[in-house]
């Protein structure tokens, strides 16, 4: 079945761990699949496509969303370029999951290696997933689609990889398509990265060519793992998932200290808390038990691991009775640039167990992905629920879609919103105290005469900076002296032709151009500075759609800056419905409350009763629609025979509204939650 | 708290479904309902029965009850299976006097005149009918207090038929004209001439059947305010004492339906249909025709349907004929809680099939008295006299006491809201407004129940 670990232990200086990092759909998956195919960790016939995207979610959605981490075996002869293929020299592994060789003893094909290595995602929304796995890896293979050239996430994924000081294998893929432009690629990668055309190794994941080249030059190019700095044990713990009959499995990097052993009494650096290793293990993909994990080694990590708070990405694992003293560098804890609200999609008045089922399915969820925040919120409209911060929209949707699948709730979700800092006038005791009862009062950032974050501005006398994740939640107007959002790098790489048109949708979106840098003869990278809030539901959508599909963008937070931004409420049969609330650029408020009003009395059914839908600024309305009531819902003929089924029918029609909270005596779906989102450009 | 009753379907095909003698589907027949209830102490409680004749001339667009094509053969299978059941069902309730019986369909008035003067002759023989007889004897019994009606379609009215039916007691008749206008009768694929209609009026007439009703459909694909005026007109011109007018639905698994949803006609819409059905309630009532259920008006109380009031006031009856559904109490009132349920809906079922004559069934409904108190809510708002209010709070408090707080609520919602009023009389009943989304209403009302 799967390659055993050999029964001598490897040395450093046969270990390897790397990243695959690429633009997303430039085959890191597949060419994950070529490497566990060509060591042969997987037979031929057990490699389908993108083995590694094992949640069902990834295979549905073609993505990465996890990066996982496997160990394979291979041999390399010192100094040569290109090397045999296990599957060229070994039958594929049999029952006992023994490799025979077939021609002539396998060390007649050069020393064996252990590669550890992680397929990652290449959306912007899961770079956090990317930098996490390069701190367990000394090098990175950067691929580059031999069709597409460059694109924004591969300039940000190898910026990444750079700045982890990690050495860098770049692959042409795809090599085998008609349309493949190798050399263009290799000439782009050097103008753009800075890394020497010649260092490129054409491959392509599908057919295998390449590959020999590739494992030769893993086992050349990329550093053993570094030398322990220390004889204590110390394992960076860079993943985990939950499992409902081992409890908590940690993934660990070791970096330093000696072998860990099953049965070894842990404890966790930044918790406290310890525990005894019952099993450890490496996935070759498939799990296989290990005695012991040692310096330069990735594996798992089993011990009865209950509680999910006992676990932190980024902590550090060492032993109870010969403790490290210093963790090891963790992680930056990720920012969450969108928050939304999630509420049980059952309507019950109490906080009930459909409340205390969502919030388990969080808590199992967030083992596995930390970089998502959930706080409890009562809204009066909602009910019961969780505020919720995520990286991006696509996270976001992956979130909820998870949380659905593995957690068995459903979901209202209400539109997502960026989060926003505020100048107030006195002092922040007073203007915590949220008008919005049950919201989460917003948090102070920094007091007077301190810097505003990343600047070297100072806060003036007798103001304070807070920040909320709500619109619905920000203090009271008269204390407000200036809304700050928060403002991105964008960085779009697009085909020239399309340079007028994107300039143009950035700018709608009150882009400031910064500058225009040359990729190739016909591409350019367009950089511009754009509010979050402007980006984070379409923008890639349009981008796309008026790039033909070649316009690629990544965007990175630059900090908060003040805007002229007012708080815009709807309300929805005379009640403010703080769900609902948006910031919004003062110029174009009318405009987007106009289209929101407009969009709302779309979504909303008509009710018994006519329900008229306004914008406001403040007491000031300025848009306003109105759902007319019913006017006609009445079955024409019932007679002694349609009794059962028309019951039935008026019954179904008042339970069966999933995804629907009644606000006051208005139902209102998710979809209108979400017409928020709609710039109406 | 409140449980729901289950409704258990028995045989596995739906009404609607053409017909075929293989298989028989049903494992459960009606004695089910009918020998529980007849041990208790209700029998001869029940006043009405309803029986179906699946026959049609052919089958119309719209239609989703179940007939299919006349195939002549089989009217006399039929018959003789329609009296066993009969003789089952009067035996089983104790040969009941009834003051209503309903023939429906289908096309009852396809039946030969032959057959039709057996069952009539079977009415008699398992059923107290003293009730028709005393009325056939009075010449113009209008007012009598007995009420035999037969659906018929106006091409199939004859001088002979309507004399038997007369000398049988019926002493109305039901006539489906649905319009006047033969672009919208093709679009129904209803093939009578639209001047078969007065003449049927008057031949029932003439053979002594005093009461006439016309059925009428509006929201007809591509129908006019004025043409719908004229289609009033024409039926107000017969001088009939009762109308029925319907707002043309498209039910799932039809004809209609079916061209619907490919595009090929254009469903009226909802403002349109209210606009029609206004203009229906204010021709008519101004016509002395006054509204008395959602879709069905009379000149005066007493020619108001006796047997379909039955049914919106949650009434007994018995029931026979493949498809036919009926309605008996638990306990002798309404607080017990009731069975519905229906015949299996196939021919072919309904005649190889046979429990000491009673029917093989489809469905049923058992007891349960909080799912009776929603069907009255249901069909009661219906109605212009609406639901006794204390009646059906006391009612309530002895079935479900926790939800009398949440119902008065919801009562007290609508009425702010102009939907529903409580009346001098202490009915809950429907305003102009609310009878336009009586579903809605009504839904909202038996949520509180459920
Ligand atoms: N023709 C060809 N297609 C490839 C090659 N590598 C990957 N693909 C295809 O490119 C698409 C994206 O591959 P995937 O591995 O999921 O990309 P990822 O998003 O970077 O992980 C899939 O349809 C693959 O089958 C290759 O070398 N040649
Ligand atoms: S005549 Fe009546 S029952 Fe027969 S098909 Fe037409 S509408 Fe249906
Ligand atoms: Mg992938």
């Amino acid at each position: 079945m799967s390659a055993n670990p050999p029964n001598t232990s490897l040395d450093r200086a046969h270990i390897r761990n790397f990243s695959i990092i690429a633009h997303i759909d430039h085959g890191k998956s597949t060419l994950a699949d070529r490497l566990l195919q060509a060591t042969n960790a997987v037979s031929a016939r057990e490699a389908k496509e993108q083995i590694l995207d094992s949640m069902d979610l990834e295979r549905e959605r073609g993505i990465t969303i996890k990066a996982s981490a496997v160990t394979v075996y291979h041999r390399h002869k010192p100094g040569s370029k290109s090397d045999d293929l296990e599957t060229d020299y070994e039958a594929p592994a049999d029952e006992t999951g023994e490799h025979r060789a077939v021609k002539g003893t396998a060390d007649e094909h050069g020393e064996l290696f252990m590669l550890n290595f992680i397929d990652t995602p290449g959306h912007v929304d899961f770079n956090y997933e990317v930098s996490r796995a390069l701190k367990a890896c000394e090098g990175a293979i950067l691929v580059v689609d031999a069709t597409q050239g460059v694109q924004a996430q591969t300039v940000v994924n190898a910026y990444l990889a750079i700045n982890e000081d990690l050495a860098i294998v770049p692959v042409i893929n795809k090599i085998d398509l008609p349309s493949a432009r190798p050399d263009d690629m290799a000439m782009e990668v050097e103008q753009v990265l800075g890394i020497r055309a010649e260092e490129c190794i054409y491959v392509s994941a599908k057919t295998g060519q390449g590959i020999k080249e590739l494992l030769a030059a893993i086992c050349e190019k990329f550093p053993p793992p570094r030398e322990p700095v220390t004889p204590k044990l110390r394992a960076l713990i860079f993943d985990a998932v939950y499992d409902d009959y081992r409890g908590v499995i940690t993934y660990v990097r070791v970096m330093d200290g000696g072998q860990l052993k099953v049965g070894d009494k842990i404890r966790m650096l930044g918790t406290g808390r310890t525990f005894q290793v019952t099993d450890l293990g490496k996935y070759t993909p498939k799990p296989v038990r290990v005695p012991t994990l040692g310096p330069g080694e990735t594996g798992y990590i089993v011990a009865a691991i209950r509680s999910l708070k006992d676990v932190r990405i980024g902590d550090t694992v060492t032993l109870e009775l010969d403790p490290a003293t210093e963790p090891l560098p963790g992680y930056k804890p990720p920012m969450q640039m969108v928050f939304c609200d999630f509420y049980p999609a059952t309507t019950s008045e109490t906080k009930g167990s459909d409340f205390e089922q969502l919030r388990d399915a969080m808590e199992k969820l967030s083992l596995n992905d930390s970089s998502f925040t959930f706080q409890p919120v009562h809204s009066d409209a909602l009910g019961f629920g969780f505020r919720c911060g995520f990286l991006g929209l696509l996270h976001m949707d992956i979130i909820q879609e998870r949380l659905e699948r593995e957690g068995n709730v459903e979901i209202v979700q209400t539109a997502p919103t960026v989060s926003y800092q505020v100048l107030i006038r006195g002092d922040a005791n007073q203007a915590v105290k949220t008008s919005n009862k049950g919201g989460i009062p917003p948090t102070v950032v920094a007091g007077a005469g301190q810097k505003f974050p990343g600047t070297e501005q100072i806060i003036p006398e007798n103001r304070t900076l807070l920040e909320v994740h709500n619109p619905a939640d920000l203090p009271d107007p008269s204390s407000i002296e200036d809304i700050r959002e928060p403002i991105c790098k964008v960085d779009i790489i697009l085909p020239k032709e399309y340079i007028g048109d994107v300039m143009k949708l950035c700018m709608d979106r009150r882009g400031i151009y910064k500058s225009q840098s040359f990729i190739s003869s016909d591409r350019e990278m367009l950089t511009f500075e754009i509010p979050l809030a402007e980006i984070i539901y379409d923008f890639f959508d349009k981008l796309k759609g008026m790039t033909s599909g070649y316009g690629t963008m990544d965007y990175e937070l630059l900090g908060y800056r003040p805007d002229n931004l007012v708080k815009m409420d709807i309300l929805v049969n005379g009640d403010p419905v703080e769900a609902l609330s948006i910031i919004v650029h003062r110029e174009r408020a009318e405009h987007r409350g106009r289209h929101l009003v407009s969009k709302l009395r779309e979504q909303i059914p008509r009710h018994q009763f006519e329900i008229p839908v306004q914008a406001a600024i403040g007491s000031k309305i300025i848009a306003r629609e109105t759902i007319k009531s019913f006017r006609k819902n009445v079955t024409a003929k019932c007679y002694g025979g349609d009794v059962s089924r028309k019951r039935k029918l008026l019954e179904k029609q008042k339970e069966g509204k999933k995804r629907m909270k009644s606000i006051g005596s208005v139902e209102i779906p998710q979809e209108a939650f979400m017409a928020v989102l709609d710039q109406g450009d | 708290m409140v449980q729901h009753s289950r409704l258990e379907i028995l045989g596995q095909h739906a009404a609607g479904e053409t017909n075929s003698a293989d298989e028989p589907a049903a494992r459960a027949y009606a004695s089910r309902v009918v020998g529980p209830w007849s041990s208790g102490s209700d029998r001869e409680t029940v006043r009405s029965l309803y029986f179906h004749v699946p026959f049609c001339f052919h089958k119309c667009h719209y239609c989703d009850f179940y007939s299919f094509v006349d195939t002549q053969d089989r009217q006399q299978p039929f018959v003789d299976r329609l009296e066993r059941e009969l003789a089952a069902l009067g035996r089983l309730a104790g040969h009941p006097t009834l003051r209503t019986v309903f023939v429906g369909g289908g096309t009852p008035s396809l039946l030969k005149v032959d057959l039709w003067e057996r069952l009539l002759a079977a009415l008699r023989t398992h059923f107290d009918m003293s009730e028709f007889a005393a009325s056939a004897a009075d010449g113009a019994d209008r007012y009598a207090g007995a009420e035999f009606t037969v659906e018929c379609n106006p091409e199939t009215v004859s001088e002979p038929l309507m004399a038997s039916l007369r000398a049988g007691g019926v002493n109305r008749v039901s006539i489906g004209a649905q319009s006047f206008n033969p672009r919208h009768l093709k679009t129904l694929e209803r093939w009578h001439d639209p001047d078969s209609v007065p003449r049927a009026v008057e031949l029932a007439r003439s053979a002594g059947i005093a009461r006439q009703s016309i059925d009428l459909i509006h929201a007809l694909p591509g129908q006019t305010e004025d043409e719908w005026a004229e289609d009033l007109d024409r039926v107000l011109s017969l001088g009939v004492t009762h109308v029925s007018c319907y707002t043309l639905t498209y039910e799932p698994g039809t004809a209609l339906t079916a061209r619907m949803r490919r595009g090929e006609i254009e469903p009226a819409g909802e403002d349109l249909e209210a606009c029609l059905y206004e203009a229906a309630v204010s021709r008519l009532q101004s016509a002395g025709l006054s509204r008395y259920e959602i879709s069905n008006f009379a000149a005066s109380e007493s020619d108001r349907s006796m047997h379909n009031l039955a049914y919106w006031r949650q009434e007994q009856w018995l029931a026979a004929g493949p498809s036919a559904s009926g309605h008996l109490w638990r306990g002798g009132s309404m607080r017990g809680g009731s069975w519905r349920w229906k015949n299996v809906p196939r021919l072919g079922d309904y005649l190889s099939l046979d429990d000491n004559g009673l029917a093989p069934i489809a469905e049923l409904e058992t007891p349960d008295p909080a799912r009776l108190l929603r069907e009255r809510l249901m069909m009661g708002l219906r109605l212009e006299e609406g639901i006794d209010a204390r009646d059906f709070l006391a009612d309530t408090v002895a079935i479900a006491p926790d939800r009398v707080e949440r119902l008065s609520e919801e009562i007290t919602s609508l009425r702010d809201r102009g939907l529903l009023r409580s009346d001098v009389r202490g009915r809950w009943t429907l305003s102009e407004r609310g009878l336009l989304v009586a579903d809605d209403v009504a839904a909202t009302l038996m949520r509180t129940l459920a």
